[in-house]
């Protein structure tokens, strides 16, 4: 039986008064590929968030597998971003290197990882060059390599292939499962099921702050007993999306009074009065 | 500090500049207008100077003189400068410069002056009528007045000597005994010390908060808005790390501008400035340690009060609305510190914020070093900038500085 790497434990994050995440609890086992699947504003991105560190919990732990909280133990983890965070005036290989020291990793190891890598992606004769230029997926790829560099434990993807084409968004898939063959462990969040039924050993749909399934496609087929993910996936979300209005919602008071008093009201038309016709 | 969080800070910081430097707009404002602006200004400044005196030398100007009987001697004076003299009678007397109606004429700017002279008794009464936004009009006023002094100084000689006195006795009973500039016990150094003191601190102060603007909020505000703030918070290292790399990043960057541009200030002064007044400072050793310490508590509280202040934005136009006119919190207290008399200045000045190192400065430039101020702007320096340091690391510590508008 695999081993624990992460463990979620009744983790709630509220922002003012949302709810993006309702007492979650969860395992990440060692060697599998998860899928975080949900519509936007379900709290995929704000559960990778907790999961690497960047947001603490309102309540409840966010652990590895010795106890430690994630965020005293980064150097375990590799995280790509849905903006991917790369700088425009370095090359991919000085943002990957610059990640690498931040781990405490020495450059001979990283630059033998990301070789290593970059040949599968495709990508080693494009290391010397300035990001500034790159394609969403050469992007998307860099990043990849900035996160593998370090040798970490989990690995969480925040939409790799979001924006990507068809086939830059093979090439990462096929990256995933490599590196799950090689039994590495993977979060992965993304809004499209079939994506997540191709890669992720299991699928945890989330759904307005809450976990709605989480298992294998097979047990989730049989436990909505529907025949494609995508009627499970609906047959568990019935309940209308919440409208996007988390943390992103952090103006000041004032800043929205004004903000509100310069805008005009929506004309009656628009609100679907149709009393004038 | 530990090795592990001194190398994290060391490659945040090496990055920033080296990703900073890689602009070549960066590279001019911070090392090529710093290093050029006062020499320019040195040389540029003399040669317009001349060019336009030369210019105006050049011009001939139309003078009307209105007199019933112009003496001869005062034509004579006139006529040695390039002003083409007409004569006309006197038509208004009471008093003479009331411009009547000459205003047309000099209003159409079809004559530069007239100079209106009569004797009443064994006295020259005159006026000068001109219009003083015409340049043309200003430079004939001027000459005129030139011949009018030297021709009233040849006609006081000549009465004198007609009274059978000696002009110079007579003229000069007082004076001066040796240089005039041996009576000031000032060396030159202190003197120049005291003209510096009245705009290096300004410059200074002005130039730390200005060019501290642009690299903190590409640094801040800037990553937060490219995604790239995301990456970075899910790496080893804490807020305060990051807090302590960006700020030694925008510090290093700042301290370049600056040094450059004093760099720039001394080698003008030294081998371009042609005038008496400003000169190298004479400045004892530990005058120019203080100035150092003063300038690097100021450039601790500005920068990381800068970076707070655009860390707490959403994006870099937002950024740029609070830290551009913030630049007021600077520029009025160093305009406010030129004014305060350094003598017998009251202690509490040297603990007011950003007054307090204006303050330092003028007087370390004038090689004052007095122990109960340098004990009030440290202490109260350090406490700035200690506060502003905590005010960046709550800003730093913010969850929600993660979300980006893009």
């Amino acid at each position: 039986m695999s081993e624990t790497l992460m463990t979620i434990s009744n983790v709630s994050k509220s922002f003012g008064d949302v709810n993006a995440l309702r007492s979650i609890s969860l395992e990440i086992k060692s060697g599998e590929v998860v899928g975080l699947v949900g519509s936007n504003g379900a709290g995929k991105t704000t559960l990778l968030r907790l999961m690497s560190g960047v947001y603490k919990p309102t309540s409840g732990t966010v652990c590895l597998d010795d106890g430690t909280p994630v965020d005293k133990m980064r150097q375990r983890l590799g995280v790509v971003p849905e903006s991917t965070g790369l700088y425009s005036r370095l090359t991919a290989w000085e943002n990957i290197r610059y990640h690498s020291r931040m781990h405490g990793v020495s450059d001979k190891d990283s630059w033998s990882r990301t070789s290593r890598f970059a040949k599968h992606l495709d990508m080693l004769e494009n290391l010397g060059r300035h990001t500034k230029g790159f394609s969403r997926g050469m992007r998307q790829k860099t990043a990849l390599l900035r996160a593998l560099a370090h040798g970490p434990s989990v690995l969480l993807l925040d939409e790799p292939t979001a924006g990507l084409d068809i086939t830059s968004a093979r090439t990462v898939r096929a990256l995933v499962k490599q590196l799950r063959d090689e039994g590495g462990t993977i979060v992965y969040s993304t809004h499209h099921l079939a994506e997540a039924q191709q890669v992720c050993d299991r699928i945890i749909i989330i759904h307005n702050g809450d976990i709605q399934a989480d298992g294998s496609p097979d047990v989730l087929l049989k436990d909505t007993e529907t025949t494609t993910l995508e009627e499970a996936y609906v047959s568990l979300t019935q309940e209308k999306a919440r409208p996007r209005n988390d943390d992103q919602d952090n103006e000041g008071r004032f800043t929205k009074w004004w903000r509100r008093l310069f805008t005009p009201r929506v004309p009656r038309y628009i609100e679907g009065d149709d009393s004038s016709e | 500090m530990n090795n592990g969080s001194f190398k994290r800070v060391k490659a945040i910081a090496k990055k920033e500049v080296v990703e900073f430097t890689r602009d070549w707009r960066t590279i001019i404002a911070i090392i090529v207008i710093p290093i050029l602006m006062f020499p320019l200004l040195f040389i540029m400044f003399p040669l317009l100077l001349e060019s336009e005196a030369a210019e105006l030398n050049s011009i001939v100007v139309d003078v009307v003189i209105q007199s019933d009987e112009v003496p001869d001697s005062l034509l004579g004076q006139l006529n040695d400068t390039s002003i083409l003299v007409y004569e006309e009678n006197l038509t208004e007397r009471t008093p003479l410069s009331n411009p009547g109606e000459d205003i047309t004429r000099l209003r159409s700017l079809s004559i530069d002056a007239i100079l209106r002279i009569e004797q009443r008794d064994d006295i020259w009464y005159y006026a000068i009528i001109h219009i003083s936004t015409s340049e043309s009009s200003n430079e004939a006023r001027s000459r005129i007045i030139d011949a009018i002094i030297a021709w009233e100084s040849n006609e006081t000689e000549r009465i004198i000597s007609d009274q059978g006195l000696d002009v110079n006795t007579t003229l000069n009973p007082v004076r001066w005994d040796g240089e005039i500039s041996q009576g000031d016990v000032a060396t030159q150094g202190e003197q120049a010390g005291m003209v510096l003191s009245l705009f290096i601190p300004l410059v200074l102060a002005v130039w730390t908060f200005s060019s501290a603007i642009q690299p903190s909020i590409d640094m801040t505000a800037g990553e937060r808005e490219r995604g790239t703030l995301e990456a970075l918070l899910s790496l080893p290292c804490t807020r305060n790390e990051l807090l302590f790399g960006k700020w030694l990043g925008v510090a290093t960057i700042t301290g370049v501008g600056v040094l450059l541009q004093i760099f720039g200030l001394l080698f003008a002064i030294g081998y371009l400035a042609s005038s008496s007044i400003i000169g190298i400072p004479d400045l004892s050793l530990e005058a120019t340690a203080l100035i150092i310490l003063s300038i690097m508590l100021f450039a601790v509280m500005v920068v990381a009060l800068e970076l707070a202040l655009a860390m707490r934005s959403h994006s870099v136009k937002e950024a740029g609305s609070i830290l551009g006119p913030a630049i007021i919190l600077i520029i009025f207290p160093a305009l406010f510190t030129q004014v305060i008399n350094l003598d017998g200045v009251e202690n509490f000045w040297f603990a007011v914020p950003v007054v307090n190192v204006l303050l330092a400065l003028r007087e370390l430039l004038m090689d004052r070093v007095i122990v109960e101020h340098i004990a009030i702007w440290f202490g109260t320096s350090l406490l700035y900038a200690l506060m502003a340091a905590y005010y960046a690391a709550k800003q730093f510590g913010r969850e929600d500085i993660v979300t980006s508008l893009s």
